[in-house]
C-alpha cells in the first residue's frame, strides 16, 4: 500500500499502576480506513486519546509521517493534522452549532480555510445548517454526533480518529453517519481510524482491522481474510 | 445574523447603563450615600466578572481572589500613607504587586485542577492574611489608617470605579469575542473536548488568571481608598469569595450579564438586610438556595432561556 501516515510502536500507557495499553503497535497508511475493535476496557479509547495527545504514554513511540508526536501537547498535534471525535461526541452544549464548528477550526493551519470547510460540513450534514444558531445541547443524539464529526472536519484533518461513533444511536442514524464517513474517506483522502463495538458493520466498511483485548492487539488483518472463529476467539480471549 | 444583532443589543444596553451612571454624576445630583452604594456595585461587578471569567469559562474556581484584593489594598495604603505618593501611584503599585504574585502562584496553580486549584488559592490567601497579621511594617493585626493628602472625595472615586468597571466589562466582552474567547467558551462547556480540537487550554488559563488578578486588585485598591482603613481581616477575608460566588451564581454563571445583575441584587439586598442584624445572613442564604433550586442558571440564564424559546424561529 501507499505511504505510512501514522505509526504506533510498542506503545504502553498506564493510569497509575493500571496498564491500559500494553505494548501496542499499529500502522495506518495514507487514505486508509482502519477499525479498532474489542470489548470494553480493552484500551481502545486510551489508545485514541494518547494518539491525540490527551494522555501521555509511558513507553513506546507514536509518529505521524515519520515525525514523533511524543511529548507534543494536543494543540500541536491538531496543528499537524490529527483530529479526534471523542466518545459520546462531547459537544459544547451551551454554544450554538455554528460556534461548535468554529472551535473545530481553532488551529492556525485550518483557520484560513474555515469558510470553505464550513460549507463542506453543511453540505455533508444539511440539518446542521438548519440548526446552526441553536445551542448544540438542544439537538438529538445523532445530530450532536454530526456536530462532533463536522467539528473535527473543520480542522482539515489528514488523520481522523472516531471513538465509538455508534454508541447510543438509533440504527437508522448510524447508517447515515457511516455513509457520511465513507464519503469523507473517499473525497478527502483522509486516513480514518474507527474504534467500534459494532464489529460486523465496522469490519464491513474498513480496509483493515485490529482487535484489542486487555490492552493488547490480539488479531490484525483484512476483514475478508479473518474467519469468524478467529474474530470470536480474539474477542473473548479463549 | 441573529448572533450579530444579539451582540449589538448587549453592547447597546451596557453603553446605556454606563451613560445612565455617568450622567447623574456629571449633573451632580447624586448624594454621597447613593454614590457609595454605586461604587460598591461597580467594584463587585469588576470582581464578579473576573471570577466568572475564571470559574464560569476557564474552569478555574478560585476561593482566593481576596489575596489580590488584600495585596493591592495594602500596597496602595503603604504607597500613599508611608511614602506620601499620589493614590494613582498606589493603584499602580497594587496592580504590579498583585500581577507579580499571580505570576509566581501561577507556577503552582497552572498544574492543578478543580478542588486542588480551589484549595490552593484559598490557602495562599489565608497565608498572606496571616503574614500581614504578624508584619510590624503594616501595623500587624491593628491595620492601617489610610492617609492621602488630599483625600479623594466620594465624588472623585465614583468615576474611577465606574471607569474601572466599564473597562473590565469591555475587556471581558472583547476577550470572549476574540478567538481566545471562542476557546474559552468551549472550555466552559467541555475542557477536554476543547483540548482535543487544538485549544491551548493551559495558555488560555494563564492569560485569564493574570487578567483576573489585574482587575481584581484594582477593584480592591479602590475599595480600600473608599473605606479609609485596611486590616488583614478585611483585606484577605474569605467573605470576599463568598460574596462573589453569591453574585455570580445568582446572576448567572458563564454569562457576561450575570455578575452585573448579581452585584446589583447583592448590594441592594445587603444594604436592606443591614436593618435586620442576625437575620441578614439567614435571609441571604435562603435567597440563594431558592435561586439555585428554581433558577439553576441564575437570573440571566432564566430570563434568556425564556427568551430563547420565543426567538427560536429566525
Amino acid at each position: 500500500m501507499s505511504e505510512i501516515m501514522l505509526s504506533v510502536d510498542s506503545l504502553t500507557v498506564k493510569y497509575g499502576e493500571m496498564t491500559a495499553v500494553d505494548n501496542v503497535s499499529m500502522i495506518i497508511h495514507k487514505g486508509e480506513m482502519v477499525s479498532v475493535l474489542g470489548p470494553n476496557s480493552s484500551g481502545k479509547t486510551t489508545l485514541m486519546n494518547t494518539i491525540a495527545g490527551l494522555n501521555s504514554p509511558c513507553g513506546g513511540e507514536i509518529s505521524l509521517e515519520g515525525r514523533s508526536l511524543n511529548g507534543l501537547s494536543s494543540d500541536k498535534i491538531v496543528e499537524l493534522g490529527v483530529s479526534l471525535v471523542p466518545q459520546g461526541g462531547r459537544c459544547f452544549s451551551r454554544m450554538s452549532v455554528f460556534d461548535n464548528l468554529m472551535v473545530g477550526s481553532y488551529s492556525k493551519r485550518s483557520r484560513r480555510s474555515a469558510k470553505s470547510s464550513l460549507d463542506r460540513v453543511y453540505e455533508l450534514f444539511p440539518v446542521l445548517y438548519e440548526k446552526r444558531s441553536q445551542p448544540a445541547g438542544s439537538l438529538s443524539g445523532g445530530q450532536r454526533q454530526m456536530v462532533a464529526i463536522g467539528r473535527a472536519l473543520m480542522s482539515c484533518p489528514r488523520l481522523l480518529l472516531f471513538d465509538e461513533l455508534s454508541l447510543g444511536l438509533a440504527p437508522v442514524v448510524i447508517k447515515d453517519i457511516y455513509s457520511a464517513i465513507k464519503h469523507i474517506s473517499r473525497e478527502e483522502d483522509t486516513a480514518i481510524v474507527m474504534v467500534e463495538q459494532d464489529t460486523k458493520r465496522a469490519m464491513k466498511m474498513t480496509d483493515r482491522t485490529y482487535i484489542m483485548l486487555k490492552g493488547n492487539v490480539v488479531l490484525e488483518g483484512r476483514p475478508a481474510e479473518l474467519s469468524d472463529d478467529a474474530v470470536k476467539k480474539a474477542y473473548f480471549g479463549s | 445574523m441573529m448572533k450579530k444583532i444579539k451582540g449589538h443589543i448587549q453592547e447597546a444596553v451596557l453603553l446605556l447603563l454606563f451613560i445612565s451612571c455617568l450622567l447623574p454624576w456629571c449633573m451632580g445630583i447624586l448624594s454621597n450615600n447613593a454614590m457609595r452604594y454605586m461604587i460598591r456595585i461597580f467594584l463587585y461587578i469588576t470582581i464578579g466578572e473576573m471570577w466568572n471569567l475564571m470559574s464560569g469559562y476557564a474552569g478555574m474556581t478560585s476561593l482566593g481572589q481576596q489575596a489580590f484584593i488584600g495585596l493591592a489594598g495594602y500596597s496602595m495604603a503603604v504607597a500613599t500613607t508611608v511614602y506620601k505618593l499620589h493614590y494613582a501611584v498606589g493603584l499602580a503599585a497594587g496592580a504590579a504587586v498583585s500581577l507579580c504574585t499571580a505570576a509566581l502562584l501561577a507556577l503552582l496553580l497552572m498544574r492543578m485542577k478543580g478542588m486542588y486549584f480551589a484549595i490552593t488559592t484559598w490557602v495562599a490567601a489565608e497565608a498572606l492574611g496571616t503574614f500581614f497579621t504578624g508584619w510590624r511594617y503594616v501595623n500587624q493585626g491593628a491595620g492601617m489608617n489610610i492617609t492621602i493628602v488630599p483625600y479623594p472625595r466620594t465624588g472623585e472615586l465614583y468615576p474611577a470605579a465606574l471607569i474601572l468597571c466599564a473597562v473590565a466589562l469591555a475587556s471581558t466582552i472583547l476577550l470572549l469575542r476574540s478567538s481566545l474567547g471562542l476557546g474559552l467558551t468551549a472550555m466552559r462547556d467541555d475542557a477536554s473536548a476543547a483540548a482535543s480540537l487544538g485549544v491551548n487550554v493551559g495558555r488560555n488559563k494563564l492569560i485569564v488568571y493574570l487578567i483576573a488578578a489585574l482587575f481584581t486588585s484594582l477593584a480592591g485598591a479602590v475599595f480600600f481608598i473608599n473605606k479609609g482603613t485596611i486590616y488583614p481581616d478585611s483585606g484577605f477575608s474569605i467573605s470576599w469569595t463568598i460574596s462573589v460566588v453569591f453574585i455570580v451564581i445568582i446572576g448567572g454563571i458563564g454569562t457576561v450579564e450575570g455578575p452585573v445583575v448579581g452585584s446589583v441584587v447583592y448590594v441592594l439586598l445587603y444594604e436592606y438586610l443591614a436593618h435586620y442584624p442576625g437575620w441578614s445572613n439567614i435571609i441571604l442564604g435562603v435567597f440563594s438556595i431558592l435561586v439555585i433550586l428554581f433558577m439553576p442558571k441564575g437570573i440571566v440564564g432564566f430570563v434568556s432561556g425564556k427568551q430563547h424559546r420565543s426567538l427560536i424561529i429566525r
